[in-house]
């Protein structure tokens, strides 16, 4: 990937990442595009086919990944309308798990950029710890990657897809509130 | 320990003590005399269909090991090697012949028994009897309409009666249609800083918060939550045992957000009232809480869960979706995606409930502050046992009269030093 477009893909996450720390929601979902698709799949344990600690009756039942199907229950499974339903939710007022609002900040590392599925699109990798604190003492990391697919539309990147790949089995916060 | 368990639950004057939410004595007792003595909620048998299929879970806070051995039969273990007490299994679910234990070898089938052990015969001089060694097994297993329930004590009553009028509601969810539900493959679990009890009592008849805790869900379009509107249809419903329902009006049946849904269950209406019978045209149950800790709702999401304790102050939730094995695809891929928006880790309603089921708990460990009693007065004196529904019914929609039930049914168990006195 040329140098060029490696930049505007960091200055274009590293903004996101300030929007989103700044709950600066609205402006946020103008980055995705109308048919985005924003998914957060779980994560399950699961014995690798060469493990000793079993005997597999069935190896043709671990070809499954430990990452949920699509078509299987995830964290988030989100369209355009139902991030923006979200947002929305945050403005009533009475959104409690984010009132008091959190604190967060996204920190967005090992920006790989790859050639996309189609000219106007490039694939891109990256790495991200969230911090958020809340209220007194509430404290969560999440740590993990995103894949994207970025899209130019009229000169602007957007987010066609995101798929956040978050490293924990049992989610050890009480609620996914916030975004990534 | 005698717990004074009178100063502790008043159901006929609708006053509970703080202390049963936040207080370690108390919590240690609720693991000898609820979860190791009630019966407990494992799984779907959809969840391991096959012969070797396993998953692991909690009952209380022992790690159990729910598989189906080579012959097809569910059985349920203690998750943990007879030897040294090792963690046995360490997947959440799969499917395997036998387990062997990562410290010192032991290796168990999937039918529990001991089938080898390392230098048996040198180093035991084979005096070892592997027939006395297998993995401890649950005292009694049973399942109702594929839910798979056991528990740790070999007098508790059978699942029938412990069910009792609960297994007409609990068909309501789970066997509506020919072939009852499946489960959707992943599963939600996450870890929530609040006593087991907030959450069951909120499943179980909670009618109360939904127009005010869940507006901001209602609002921007999550769920249409017909318990939150002020017409007169539903209710609670205590069919015994601890065993709580919110249902809402018959006319709400087909609620939904999605058009898909409705149509589906307009389409499915003259089959459910033919496999339910009249009570469906009474009311529609929509949450409920099977005692002590399992709950499930057919509202905004198809969702069963079981709010597993981990200390007095905290619950791994295990949450899984469920939908009509004969619905469509479509039906099926819309309620999984509408369900998982509302409830679940980051659902727009259950976000929350987590929030304050928290503070509920966190805030009352103050030593003046848990001296207070709550309020469970909504409604006392107001509810009546409907013949035709097989239950305690509140005369109004919104009412205190389930969790004064469960209450009362906690502390008879907390009370009793065995079933005989329940």
């Amino acid at each position: 990937m040329n140098d060029g477009t490696q930049r505007e893909v960091e200055q274009f996450l590293y903004r996101e990442a300030r929007l989103l720390d700044s709950r600066r929601f609205t402006e946020w979902l103008e980055l995705f595009s109308e048919d985005v698709r924003y998914w957060m799949p779980t994560r399950s344990n699961r014995y690798p086919v060469n493990s000793k600690a079993i005997s597999i009756l069935d190896a043709s039942r671990y070809e499954q990944e430990e990452i949920s199907g699509e078509d299987e229950l995830a964290v988030m499974e989100e369209t355009k309308d139902t991030l923006e339903r979200r947002v929305a939710r945050l403005d009533t007022g009475m959104a409690w798990a984010e009132d008091p609002p959190s604190r967060t900040r996204h920190l967005i590392t090992n920006i790989e950029v790859e050639v996309g599925d189609s000219q106007d699109q490039v694939r891109v990798y990256s790495n991200f710890v969230m911090y958020r604190n809340r209220g007194e003492v509430d404290q969560d990391f999440y740590v993990g990657s995103r894949e994207d697919v970025l899209r130019r539309e009229g000169g602007q990147l957007r987010i066609s897809s995101r798929k956040i790949i978050l490293d924990q089995n049992v989610l050890l916060a009480k609620n996914v509130s916030n975004f990534f | 320990m005698v717990l004074d368990v009178k100063s502790l639950v008043d159901a006929d004057a609708g006053l509970i003590s703080r202390r049963i939410f936040i207080e370690d004595d108390i919590y240690q007792a609720e693991l000898e005399r609820i979860f190791a003595r009630c019966w407990l909620f494992l799984c779907h048998e959809t969840q391991i269909p096959e012969p070797g299929d396993f998953i692991t879970t909690y009952m209380g806070e022992d790690s159990v090991l729910v598989m189906r051995d080579s012959s097809g039969k569910i059985g349920a273990f203690l998750n943990v090697c007879t030897h040294r007490g090792n963690r046995l299994c360490r997947a959440d679910n799969g499917n395997a012949s036998s387990f062997t234990c990562a410290y010192h070898g032991w290796t168990f089938g999937n039918n529990g028994d001991l089938q080898g052990v390392p230098n048996l015969q040198d180093a035991y001089y084979n005096d070892l009897d592997r027939s006395e060694w297998g993995l401890f097994p649950v005292a009694q297993l049973d399942t109702y309409k594929g839910l798979v329930f056991a528990t740790f004590d070999k007098n508790a009553p059978p699942l029938v009666d412990y069910l009792g009028e609960m297994a007409w509601y609990l068909d309501s969810f789970f066997d509506r249609r020919e072939g009852g539900v499946e489960v959707i493959g992943g599963v939600h679990r996450w870890i929530i800083p609040c006593n087991w009890k907030l959450p069951a009592e909120n499943f179980g008849g909670d009618a109360y918060h939904v127009a005010w805790n869940h507006l901001s869900a209602l609002t921007s379009g999550f769920t249409q939550a017909p318990a939150a509107r002020q017409t007169p249809g539903g209710g609670t419903f205590s069919p015994g045992n601890g065993h709580c329902i919110l249902a809402v009006g018959a006319e709400d049946y087909s609620s939904s957000t999605t058009a898909i849904i409705q149509e589906y269950e307009e389409s499915i209406r003259a089959e459910t009232l033919s496999r339910l019978g009249p009570r469906l045209e009474k009311i529609t149950p929509n949450v409920g809480t099977l005692f002590p800790h399992m709950s499930f709702l057919r509202g905004s999401s198809r969702s069963f869960r079981v709010w597993h304790p981990k200390g007095p102050d905290k619950i791994e939730v295990i949450s899984c979706q469920f939908v009509d094995k004969a619905a469509p695809q479509e039906v099926k891929d819309s309620l999984r995606v509408t369900g998982l928006r509302a409830f679940g880790p980051s659902g727009v309603l259950e976000q929350d409930d987590m929030d304050n089921w928290e503070e509920c708990t966190r805030i009352n460990r103050g030593a003046v502050t848990r001296r207070y009693s709550l309020n469970y007065q909504m409604g006392l004196g107001h509810d009546r046992f409907d013949e035709e529904l097989g239950a305690w019914a509140s005369d109004f929609k919104l009412s205190d009269s389930n969790p004064r039930y469960f209450y009362q049914r906690w502390a008879s168990l907390m009370q009793a030093e065995s079933w005989d006195q329940v």
